[in-house]
């Protein structure tokens, strides 16, 4: 529809110019190029690779030999600790993301109102999320430490001889792992859910008003329906982003104590780059991609038509 | 506007939330001014009494520290630095400028816009542990391993997503019958996008470009699986100083972190307000 404007108006060939195909050719070939040659050939070989028994340290990659599913196999019934990096990956992300959307949802209603040093303020609340993952990883791994600050407040709160070790305990090195990615994130909530409150049309939220609602059945029943597309997107992001959850872990415990924090990509990376077992390792990670498509297909499946159409 | 105040309780709420999110950057800031006897006293030490930028002179000079009495880092960061300013910088302007074209191809010409977010959207999700695995492979074969070049094709490619569909949305907004204007004056379909669209969104390319070498500059998996001993940055430099010296040089750790994190806040507030759009894929209309 809109096209046939563009061609009525600029009547098929503008003068001098390329042809219609032309433009369009050499506008979108740069782009389908560098996605074909740099993301879609590594996953074809990766696809090739996980149903061989290829590692470095064994032969060349071009003499590898099929051995079918054997890998995936392995990989669903054998593997714990893979079975448990999974698990332990989403329960992270569901506790993560209930405790940001929470957080940052009642940021995002403070700052509903205007107060005075509101811009300056909501600056400082977003610093968080322009940190490198590394830095922030780094950074907490100072903080836990037994004679760091959080253990002197820990300290001051319950007494002494009450700090504990935070890495050397597996529930506790969980913990530590939460409260960075909820620091690290919970302003992207924040940021995300005061830009759907503030995008809200008002007139229903006029006429509920008019109409005798209460302010707690406005915000329920009025205006969280609105944002509910805005929620959802955020909820796929910070999916998407814990599933593949690597640097912060990394620089925290590197999946110590033993594997007690070990994510699922922080347990690829070690099959790959640690054990050298890369064509087991591409096989979970193909495992985690179809995982990861099904989840978000199941996620986004309410509000697909409507970021389908751009938004608009 | 006659902004209030909060009420004393939203006041208090507002006051603990606020240390909490400046307490980790505060620490950071703070053990990069530490000297060495401060750096892991017990109990910590929040505020040295003594700040000095020794630790900032030991990143580019690893002896500047044995003043101290304190053994030399191993290696320089300028490598690191440089690494990262490189491989950022080039690969900003690679997946801007193909991605600012496919969106306005995208837009414009709408080839298989039904399905592209979902299938731009699908290249963020794929685990980079399990893309590095073939990178190293096809890399190790094209002699791309451990060089700059890779490093970018790499990085290029990851955030070419990003910068499509964070431009395509700046491109929406913009009428075409601008660009029907330009055709009509006389300008060829090409030229038009040239010389109206891209200079039109510009605020948007600004945006969009800062954002884009937040993530490049940010990226640690794949630097960190494809440097041996040629290349190197910031984030894997940071990485090594962990490893090599179990945490014992805290303040130079930190002078580095913080050396990393000043320019990407700095970008952050510049965009803040273009922030959520690019980062929901235009899912929020500002």
């Amino acid at each position: 529809m809109a096209e046939n404007t563009m061609q009525a108006t600029a009547s098929g060939r503008p003068p001098g110019g390329l042809s219609r195909g032309a433009v369009v050719r050499l506008l979108t070939l740069p782009g389908t190029l560098v996605s074909l040659v740099v993301l879609v050939t590594p996953l074809l070989v990766a696809l090739y690779m996980s149903f061989t028994d290829w590692s470095p340290t064994r032969s060349s990659f071009f003499d590898a030999s099929f051995v079918g599913f054997d890998n995936y196999s392995e990989l669903t019934i054998y593997d714990t600790r893979f079975l448990y990096a999974v698990l332990r990956t989403l329960c992270i992300a569901a506790v993560c993301l209930g405790l940001e959307f929470v957080i940052g949802l009642g940021l995002a209603v403070l700052f509903l109102r205007e107060f005075r040093g509101k811009s300056l303020l909501f600056s400082a609340f977003l610093s968080p999320m322009m940190i490198l993952p590394v830095v922030v990883g780094y950074t907490f791994w100072m903080l836990f430490q037994s004679n760091g600050p959080i253990n002197q407040i820990v300290e001051l709160c319950f007494g002494p001889g009450s700090s504990p070790e935070w890495f050397r305990s597996a529930p506790l090195a969980v913990l530590a792992v939460v409260i960075t990615e909820v620091w690290h994130w919970t302003p992207l909530f924040f940021l995300i859910l005061l830009s759907g409150l503030n995008a809200v049309p008002e007139n229903p939220v006029r006429a509920a008003v008019i109409l005798g609602a209460s302010p707690r059945q406005v915000f329920w029943r009025v205006v969280m329906p609105m944002l509910k597309p805005v929620i959802v997107v955020a909820f796929v992001i910070r999916t998407m982003e814990i599933i593949k959850l690597f640097d912060e872990v990394y620089m925290l415990t590197r999946g110590g104590p033993g594997s007690a924090t070990e994510t699922i990509s922080l347990y690829i990376y070690k099959l790959a780059f640690n054990d050298f077992q890369l064509a087991y390792g591409a096989a979970a990670a193909f495992l985690v991609l179809l995982g990861c498509l099904l989840l978000i297909h199941l996620l986004l499946s309410p509000v697909r038509d409507q970021l389908l159409k751009g938004g608009r | 506007m006659h902004a209030k105040k909060l009420s004393p309780l939203l006041a208090v709420v507002m006051g603990l939330a606020l240390a909490v999110t400046l307490f980790p950057v505060f620490w950071i800031v703070m053990t990069a001014v530490k000297p060495p006897i401060d750096w892991n006293a017990s109990p910590a030490i929040w505020i040295p009494s003594d700040p000095t930028h020794i630790n900032f002179m030991t990143l580019f000079d690893p002896d500047a520290i044995r003043a101290y009495g304190v053994g030399g880092v191993s290696q320089s960061a300028t490598k690191a630095v440089w690494g990262s300013v490189r491989a950022s910088i080039i690969a900003t302007a690679l997946s801007v400028g193909i991605g600012l074209f496919s969106a306005i191809g995208i837009t414009r010409y709408g080839n298989g816009s039904k399905l592209a977010p979902l299938i731009i959207l699908s290249g963020r999700m794929f685990p980079p542990a399990a893309i590095a695995v073939p990178f190293v492979i096809i890399f190790s074969n094209v002699g791309l391993i451990d060089s700059y070049a890779g490093l970018i094709a790499i990085y290029t490619a990851a955030t070419l997503p990003f910068s499509t569909w964070m431009l395509k949305s700046f491109v929406e907004d913009l009428p075409r019958e601008v660009e029907e204007a330009a055709m009509i004056d006389g300008r060829s379909r090409l030229m038009a996008h040239l010389t109206v669209t891209i200079p039109l969104i510009r605020g948007g390319i600004f945006a969009t470009t800062l954002f884009i070498f937040i993530l490049n500059w940010s990226e640690f998996m794949f630097s960190l699986v494809l440097s041996y001993t040629n290349i190197s940055t910031i984030p894997v430099q940071l990485a090594r100083y962990v490893t090599a010296t179990a945490g014992t040089l805290y303040g130079v750790q930190a002078a580095l972190a913080v050396l990393a994190m000043v320019p990407l806040m700095l970008m952050g507030y510049l965009i803040q307000s273009h922030l959520a759009r690019g980062m929901t894929f235009g899912a929020i209309k500002q």
